[in-house]
């Protein structure tokens, strides 16, 4: 038999899109399943190593609808653990490159663009972690203008993208600027207590008693959940101070972790500029912060949370 | 919207400056021919830069009297605030005319200061300032044999024309361009105003949607952020993707781009596009999410190149933005 007439398999595929090339250096050890945020917070059937496994065993169709295929962000918190060195999130890539090829759509909720409201300026494409969006043009009423258009396949969902637009064309479900801004009402309280709006990324938490912690907190502390801090819009922490809130704390992972690749960058960027601007205008001294936990730091969201109780009781008494 | 006050009479129009800089009525006079053909279509009885009316003269007139009031410059003392009360009570339409009047503009900037420290610069320390007089300051009031001199207040800080009285349109630029200032005459004068509220003489969306310049992806990302003096910068490709803040993203079109047409970037003199509260966090928000690099420390010295944010992104509208709402509550 003459071995270059071999049927190419689903395996030769994979690997021969790059990234796919490391796929049968895997030993199936299950350590990228044990770092796995996605596995641990969203999905249980999610598993990377069952995923290289399928493929290997030319299970097609089985690859091509796992979560694992759809879900995986490229946080790549898997890769410095593989003991074979893999760069698993590029293989996963790979099986999804093949899937929408063959037609398969992802699972995930992605953004949309409100076309009456984008001006076409390209912010989004320059920002997105994951290249999902493009610029397109379009003709409206004889006109050629240009729009921004979104691949579903490739939305992650983290929102950056939404906290850049300039004109809030852009929206997620679920954090919405609209639906933000109804989120970031925290009730009047006595003399002397502070009022803290925490924006909390959705995977900076690994441990359940940190995530419960954030359910136990009086009404002056109001906890936002976000998909990830690239969705900070420093519009938003100005608003919540004007209505009166003491302080604003935005928790996103550490660096390097991040679940979306680029945003705790983005965020740690905007907030440095947003406290220069405050302290130009000479207000609220520390009353915006940021914190980046890390998969390690268990119990830190507790401390971080009180520390900025304490730091707003001391700037409330000195003004 | 506006009203004939006396039936067929012809409509009264009134231009004012307050905290200015004279650019507004430049750009009014840049009319040139269309100035006349307007004059044909509506008397001006109150143009204190171009023509000799007194305050006396507007004291005199009805309520209402006014058709409308082109209001260009900031409310900065007791005299820009009490014309604007005034020509509030004798207008059908009070239009903010410019920056200055909308967002604050540049005399909005002394935001960043308190009266004390502005006085004691401009009287105390400035080289400027003659020895033996320094340290004097103005004072509302002065004895002289002929009696007692009087001179306005200078206010604590800088307020836009909207936080003194209300306005029924806004009219951005710095200044609005002579094209939109003939449109909107049109406009008023046909009746044909729209929504009490409306920003007029522009458009919703921001200048990107205009600017036929090249937009960037993701590959453009921004390692450095670099004046316009310290680059070559290409006229056909986006300011961002070479690494030099443009406003245009956060700043409402309308004023045809000459700026970027002279290869410089926005600087935001239209004000936020509809929907933005807030144009200074709305522009870091995009800035800052186009910078790239993995390194927490590189990241910071990325952002500290831009050196004046607060600066950059309210350059015309401090007054107006949540930054002076929070340290004037």
């Amino acid at each position: 038999m003459n071995l270059a007439d071999k049927p190419e398999t689903f395996a030769d595929r994979v690997r021969a899109i790059p990234g796919g090339e490391h796929l049968e250096m895997c030993y199936s050890c299950g350590t990228c399943v044990s770092k796995c945020m996605i596995q641990q917070k969203v999905e249980p059937e999610y598993n990377p190593r069952r995923l290289l496994r399928m493929v290997m065993m030319g299970m097609e169709e089985e690859a091509f609808k796992s979560p694992t295929t759809w879900l995986c962000s490229e946080c790549d918190l898997c890769f410095p653990a593989c003991p074979q060195e893999i760069h698993i999130s590029g293989v996963i890539g790979a099986v999804k490159q093949l899937a929408v090829e063959a037609g398969y759509e992802s699972p995930l909720e992605a953004v949309t663009v409100d076309e009456t409201k984008c001006s076409g300026c390209g912010i989004c494409v320059m920002v997105c972690p994951y290249e999902a969006p493009h610029l397109i043009e379009k003709d409206v009423d004889g006109e050629m203008d240009t729009f921004s258009e979104v691949d579903v396949n490739k939305c992650m969902g983290c929102g950056t993208c939404v906290a850049a637009c300039p004109l809030g064309a852009i929206a997620r479900p679920g954090v919405s600027n609209a639906e933000l801004v109804q989120q970031i009402e925290v009730k009047p309280q006595p003399n002397g207590v502070p009022r803290l709006v925490t924006f909390v990324c959705d995977w900076c938490l690994r441990a359940d008693d940190d995530v419960s912690l954030l359910e136990s907190y009086p009404d002056n502390v109001r906890v936002v959940h976000i998909p990830c801090t690239g969705r900070i819009d420093p519009e938003m922490a100005l608003r919540a101070l004007r209505s009166g809130i003491d302080g604003v704390l935005v928790c996103g992972c550490a660096p390097g972790e991040c679940h979306y690749k680029r945003g705790t960058y983005v965020s740690s960027c905007k907030i440095s500029l947003l406290n220069t601007m405050l302290g130009q205008m000479g207000v609220g001294d520390g009353c915006v912060r940021f914190v980046q936990i890390g998969t390690q730091d268990r119990g830190r969201i507790r401390n971080e949370v009180d520390g900025m109780l304490e730091h707003l009781t001391a700037y409330k008494e000195a003004v | 919207v506006a009203k004939k006050s006396k039936a067929q009479a012809k409509p009264k129009l009134a231009l004012y400056w307050a905290a200015s800089c004279g650019g507004c009525e430049i750009s009014f006079v840049e009319l040139g021919l269309r100035l006349i053909q307007a004059s044909e279509l509506a008397d001006i009885v109150f143009w204190p830069c171009i023509m000799d009316f007194k305050y006396e003269d507007v004291e005199a007139m009805d309520d209402g009297e006014i058709t409308a009031t082109f209001f260009n410059g900031a409310i900065r003392n007791s005299e820009s605030e009490h014309i604007a009360k005034m020509l509030r009570r004798k207008s059908q339409v009070m239009i903010a005319f410019g920056s200055c009047s909308h967002t604050g503009g540049i005399p909005g900037l002394a935001n960043f200061y308190d009266k004390e420290s502005l006085l004691e610069r401009v009287y105390g320390t400035a080289e400027s300032v003659d020895e033996a007089s320094r340290g004097t300051r103005p004072q509302v009031k002065t004895e002289v044999p002929e009696g007692v001199v009087e001179i306005p207040e200078f206010y604590d800080h800088v307020k836009t024309l909207a936080q003194t009285v209300d306005v029924d349109y806004f009219m951005p630029g710095c200044p609005p361009v002579v094209e939109q200032i003939w449109t909107v005459l049109q406009v008023l004068l046909a009746g044909q105003l729209p929504d009490k509220g409306s920003v007029i003489g522009a458009e919703a969306k921001t200048n990107c949607d205009v600017c036929p310049r090249e937009k960037g992806g993701s590959s453009q990302r921004v390692t450095e952020w670099k004046r316009p003096h310290e680059v070559e910068l290409d006229p056909d490709v986006c300011f961002l993707t070479q690494g030099v803040i443009c406003c245009g993203p956060a700043t409402r079109a309308g004023c045809g781009l000459p700026c970027i047409s002279g290869n410089m970037p926005c600087r935001g003199c239209y004000g936020p596009p509809d929907g933005v509260v807030d144009q200074g966090a709305k522009l870091i928000s995009a800035i800052g999410a186009l910078i790239d690099t993995d390194d927490p420390e590189k990241l910071q010295e990325i952002v500290d190149t831009i050196v004046d944010p607060a600066g950059l992104g309210y350059r015309f509208g401090l007054a107006n933005s949540v930054l002076s709402e929070l340290k004037y509550k």
